[in-house]
């Protein structure tokens, strides 16, 4: 990445994405509580509690942070702020949350009006959403990878969401929803949306905060073409020869980010930061979420469990330990400079959300990981899983709040 | 005579370079001139010196990728010597 590509000027309001990165902590609570009152979650790939809790993770906790960081990000990056970005912020925010829970809860309890009325608000939430990054990213003049990178995941994005609307259809409202399509609705969210956002992400930061070199440009240029050609090129030939043998481009670009960020991570020339533990886990899980696509049989529990709690929760929590303390330190440089005070009252990222905060987070989020591991082969951990699952969240949401209760702080303390 | 100043933030993590860079800038003396060694160009520094009242001029390093000159602005003697010092260096168009 290179900071010329950044407009740090065109950084939107704090509220824009905060409202998101606040929010997610408390659906991957609410998942972990479901896990605790209906363990079969983690038993069975088709149980209500299992969608439930898988949505509750990907849209609630995911989705909700991708949104957040895309609102903050493009703007940052195409140097053009996104049109109305205190409403969008606040009605896509409102439905992503609403959406959700109806949807969550009609799954949950197999209600087929909210399971219709949560995908509907859904629909409009993300196309709405969808339509006006999609602009933005259009007329964006900047050639840099990560803008490519978010407009592929926003396009898997719509696939996704296109595919689960269509099977709700199909089964007229009901749940479970065993069908060829399902296998395509799991992996162009998680292997499409997630991971080609993540990696978009990951062009920026991990060579910005974790102080590694640059990802090579080659990569940079084709992983995301390579991912989601095979994910497309997989899509067709399933449905139409019932064969898999394209998935092998997919689980080629997934381990070949995995291997590049691991190797650029050892190549940084810092001590070692939580953030960059949290990726190292992230990368070390996405490998071996790969590895589980791969063994012979059905895992894709195990699967779920090492690519939505491993990977992508660990890369998403890494990642909020830096945007969050950063985007508040530089929210109050920026406001502080405008009331012509001295920047040197600004408290460091350090102070913002401290070190010894994040690294309890992690410690119980690897707890977390242990316990959702065993409890698929030994079901009795399931609801200790579960229970790890909420406190994590709940230690992420309150590390998260207690930065902006700096910010608060700071701006009230600067202005009496 | 002037005096250069060496800072290395090319190890430090964002926002310390540009925290440390203001504070050294605000420390120079008449004559002196902050050379800047950095990882990348920090595009943030430039209207935070220029808000400060200083000037700057950037080129590619030998070290490291980005090395910028920084004086105050109306300091003659340390802008010749800062001007001077980056000439030695190719341009930072690339970065």
């Amino acid at each position: 990445m290179s900071y010329t590509a950044l407009s740090l000027a065109q950084t939107p309001p704090l509220a824009v994405p905060l409202r998101y990165l606040l929010t997610a902590p408390l659906f991957a609570a609410a998942a972990g509580v479901v896990v605790v009152f209906a363990p079969e979650a983690l038993l069975s790939r088709w149980t209500p509690a299992t969608l439930a809790v898988t949505h509750l993770l990907t849209l609630g906790f995911l989705a909700m942070t991708m949104f957040g960081a895309l609102q903050q990000l493009l703007p940052v990056l195409t140097g053009s702020r996104l049109p109305h970005a205190p409403l969008l912020s606040a009605l896509v925010h409102i439905g992503l949350t609403v959406g959700t829970i109806t949807l969550v809860l009609g799954m949950g309890t197999n209600h087929a009006v909210m399971l219709e009325v949560g995908t509907l608000l859904l629909l409009i939430t993300v196309d709405i959403f969808a339509v006006v990054v999609g602009i933005a990213l259009l007329r964006a003049r900047s050639a840099h990878a990560t803008v490519g990178a978010m407009g592929g995941a926003l396009c898997a994005l719509l696939i996704t969401i296109l595919l689960g609307s269509g099977l709700l259809r199909h089964f007229e409202w009901q749940v479970p929803f065993i069908h060829p399509l399902t296998d395509l609705h799991v992996m162009w969210g998680l292997a499409g949306w997630v991971v080609t956002l993540l990696i978009g992400v990951a062009w920026q930061v991990v060579p910005m905060f974790q102080l590694t070199p640059d990802y090579p440009r080659l990569l940079r240029r084709f992983l995301v073409p390579l991912l989601l050609a095979g994910l497309a090129l997989w899509s067709v030939v399933r449905l139409a020869f019932a064969t898999d043998i394209p998935f092998v481009l997919v689980i080629l670009a997934l381990l070949v980010f995995a291997a590049t960020t691991l190797w650029l991570q050892l190549r940084r020339r810092r001590l070692p930061d939580v953030t960059l533990s949290f990726w190292r886990v992230a990368m070390v899980m996405l490998s071996g979420a790969v590895l589980a696509i791969l063994l012979p049989g059905e895992h894709a529990l195990l699967f779920g469990v090492l690519f939505i709690l491993g990977f992508a929760m660990s890369a998403v929590n890494g990642m909020l330990y830096k945007i969050v303390p950063f985007l508040i330190w530089l929210h109050l440089n920026n406001r502080l400079q405008q009331s012509g005070q001295w920047q040197g009252r600004v408290p460091n990222m350090k102070q913002i959300i401290s070190e010894a905060a994040m690294r309890r987070h992690y410690r119980l989020h690897l707890l977390l990981l242990g316990l959702a591991l065993l409890a698929l082969f030994w079901p009795v951990l399931a609801r200790t899983a579960g229970a790890a699952l909420a406190i994590s969240a709940l230690l992420l949401w309150w590390n998260l709040w207690q930065g902006r209760r700096v910010y608060r702080a700071v701006l009230h303390g600067a202005t009496v | 005579m002037a005096r250069e100043v060496v800072l290395d933030v090319s190890e430090l993590e964002p926002p310390e370079p540009l925290t440390q860079s203001l504070a050294a800038s605000e420390r120079l003396e008449r004559g002196d001139y902050l050379r800047l060694l950095h990882r990348r160009r920090p595009c943030l520094l430039y209207d935070n010196l220029v808000q400060r009242g200083f000037a700057s001029e950037t080129r590619a390093g030998r070290v490291v990728a980005c090395e910028v000159f920084i004086w105050r602005v109306g300091d003659d003697e340390a802008a010749k010597a800062a001007r001077a010092a980056a000439a030695m260096l190719p341009p930072a168009d690339h970065l």
